[in-house]
């Protein structure tokens, strides 16, 4: 039978190295939005490896972490991005 | 049980694939935005939808519910505020000058 953690290892990589492609374009992005979609990218990525990686140790609470990464991730880009559009300002 | 699981995690690769194409190739800043982030929304979906597959347990099978509806929920909400933002700060829909 197919062992199914190896496949789980290498959806890890994959998704290790779309991050370093996101940063990378994060880091000459010729504008600011492209820099808040990156980091929303970022954040998304980051969630799916926190919950394979509860698969591949068995563990329940990591998922809880990913579940609360996942608000933090969403908050940080509506607040950043209506922070920008009101150009600082209290609307 | 395992394989249909296998089938999935293997197509997911494929769309996350794409979606770091679509990050380098497209010129105008909606189009990479838009694609961008529904390619990556299908992505994270087929991920979390094969790992459900091989989890055994009451406990898991929910908090991965949990998670794939509040993926789909907020993340084209999340792409949705980005471009009002953009579209409201005065960028342009069409911009051909402007350089990777």
């Amino acid at each position: 039978m197919i062992d199914i953690k190896l496949f789980l290892l290498l959806t890890m990589m994959l998704l290790v190295l779309a991050i370093i492609a996101s940063f990378i374009r994060m880091l000459k992005g010729p504008r600011l939005w492209d820099r808040i979609l990156m980091l929303n990218l970022i954040s998304a990525k980051v969630v799916l490896i926190i919950a394979i990686y509860a698969i591949y140790m068995d563990s329940l609470t990591l998922l809880d972490i990913a579940i609360s990464y996942g608000i933090i991730g969403f908050l940080t880009m509506t607040l950043l991005s209506k922070f920008i559009m009101t150009g600082g300002r209290e609307k | 049980m395992n394989v249909v699981a296998l089938i999935i995690l293997i197509l997911s690769w494929f769309f996350i694939i794409f979606g770091m194409i679509s990050i380098f190739s497209l010129k105008n800043m909606y189009a990479r935005i838009l694609s961008a982030t529904t390619i990556d929304t299908v992505a994270s979906f087929l991920v979390l939808f094969a790992l459900m597959f091989i989890s055994s347990g009451f406990q898991l099978i929910v908090r991965f519910l949990i998670l794939i509806i509040f993926l789909l929920i907020t993340n084209p909400i999340s792409s949705h505020v980005n471009i009002r933002s953009a579209y409201l700060s005065g960028i342009p829909i069409k911009d051909e000058e402007v350089q990777l």
